[in-house]
């Protein structure tokens, strides 16, 4: 089967979150998402619509047996202190096995975490990811703000053309403007990569893979835009850091 | 740490990002405050019983592994968490309805207790639940896309209902409604396009 063709791709898109698509067909449309970005967004667009729908689905209560069964198998073992410290970014890294550390450890253990989500968004290095050996060939970005504090954290896979900001400290929305990230190559002029967000956590795909655009950029920055789409960055540098490679 | 919040005042986004950092208070609070409305998506497809409650906790230990997959944005469309937790339900619920479908065409019991084999009758039993169609009347009116959605004939609205509230096959919406599955299988893929071009139209979800 074809999987070029956009008008497919979103029948089989709304299908499959309908539930409709079924069998094999199913099966191969799963693996079908892991490897491709542009699926997963179909979905994402469609879970939104058709999630619109189960607003009028009725509650029920279950019985009390389904928490305590949920709570006995996800309680977290032994006495992890996830409520202790200072909540943001540190205590973020305790769970990637890492020792609290600086910058650089904050960077790779954060990989690590990206790395190990289950989810999507990657497909040729998820061997070595999954067997923990090698982190994949990425680009990492943590932006601070003017005090050190980690703000944001950008990742990409070499190869890949999508891109996670991550929101890792509390960041303030601007009262009017978009927070833009721009990429600042060594010798020549920056360039956006979109808005970032000011919560969670938002995926996006790159113009171009992230090791075309990338490669020669050392530093990113955040600025406070009046438009979103600016072609050049503004005065007002809200937070910066440096762009890795991981590899 | 009062840094954060109060827990009751943090949005569900908040929560989600809290239970992806191991804070196990956090997920305890999404499922006090989803629980209800995600068990009652799962009883909508398997009817109230066992095999409901066990989707349930099979999703809610998914929600707690893969919290940090919750992307709040995919591609510049904002993705609301009851959204992601909403379809992580009713995916857990669909295999299990085909499962169960699979085990009836194979004459195979249920892979679980013998007491569990009575789960549709319970179904069946249960107080008349509002209907399918009557559901998504409800949901199109909610959302104000109902005059948009009646410019469908109606049996295509039947079946995008069906196939979305109870979780049935082109197959099974075809028995149910008489009608042959190639026409059903249209009548689907129309009220999909109809149902995207309407939330679009509403601004509701982006086409």
């Amino acid at each position: 089967m074809r999987y070029t063709n956009p008008e497919l791709l979103e029948h089989l898109a709304s299908a499959y979150v309908l539930g409709t698509l079924a069998g094999g067909a199913r099966r191969r449309f799963e693996r079908l998402q892991r490897d491709r970005v542009d699926v997963r967004v179909r979905v994402a667009q469609w879970e939104a619509r058709l999630g619109q729908l189960a607003l009028s689905v009725p509650a029920h209560k279950p019985s009390p047996r389904v928490w305590a069964a949920i709570a006995a198998r996800t309680q977290p073992a032994g006495t992890r202190q996830a409520a202790q410290g200072k909540a943001s970014w540190l205590g973020w890294l305790r769970p990637a096995g890492f020792g609290v550390g600086g910058v650089a450890a904050g960077v790779i253990a954060a990989s690590a975490l990206f790395l190990a989500m289950p989810t999507l968004f990657m497909s040729s290095d998820q061997l070595a990811m999954r067997s923990g050996e090698k982190l994949p060939q990425s680009y990492v970005g943590l932006l601070t703000d003017a005090q050190g504090n980690g703000k944001l954290l950008v990742s990409s896979l070499r190869h890949g053309k999508t891109m996670t900001v991550k929101v890792i400290g509390p960041i303030t929305p601007p009262a009017a403007g978009k927070l833009v990230l721009w990429a600042v190559p060594a010798n020549g002029p920056a360039f956006s990569l979109g808005a970032v967000p000011t919560s969670g956590s938002a995926v996006s795909m790159l113009p171009d893979t992230s090791e075309k655009l990338l490669s020669k950029v050392g530093k990113l920055m955040v600025t406070l835009e009046a438009d979103a789409n600016a072609a050049k960055p503004g005065e007002t540098v809200v937070f910066s850091g440096n762009c890795a490679k991981l590899w | 740490m009062k840094l954060a919040p109060d827990p009751d005042t943090r949005s569900l986004q908040a929560l989600i990002a809290g239970a992806a950092q191991g804070d196990h208070a956090c997920f305890a609070d999404i499922y006090e405050r989803t629980h209800a409305h995600l068990f009652g998506v799962a009883v909508r497809i398997l009817g109230q019983g066992q095999a409901a409650e066990d989707v349930l906790q099979e999703a809610y230990v998914s929600i707690w592994k893969n919290a940090a997959g919750y992307r709040s944005e995919v591609d510049g469309q904002p993705i609301q968490p009851m959204t992601w937790l909403i379809a992580i339900v009713r995916n857990k619920a669909l295999d299990a309805f085909r499962a169960r479908a699979r085990r009836k065409e194979s004459g195979l019991p249920s892979s679980g207790e013998a007491g569990e084999l009575d789960e549709e009758d319970i179904e069946s039993s249960a107080a008349p639940a509002p209907s399918a169609m009557q559901l998504l009347e409800q949901a199109t009116e909610a959302l104000h896309i109902e005059g948009c959605m009646n410019a469908l004939e109606g049996s295509h609205r039947q079946s995008l209902a069906l196939a979305y509230y109870q979780g049935l096959s082109h197959t099974e919406v075809a028995a149910q409604m008489g009608a042959p599955l190639g026409s059903v299988k249209a009548w689907i893929r129309r009220g999909l396009e109809k149902l995207k071009a309407c939330l679009a139209a509403q601004g509701v979800v982006a086409s």
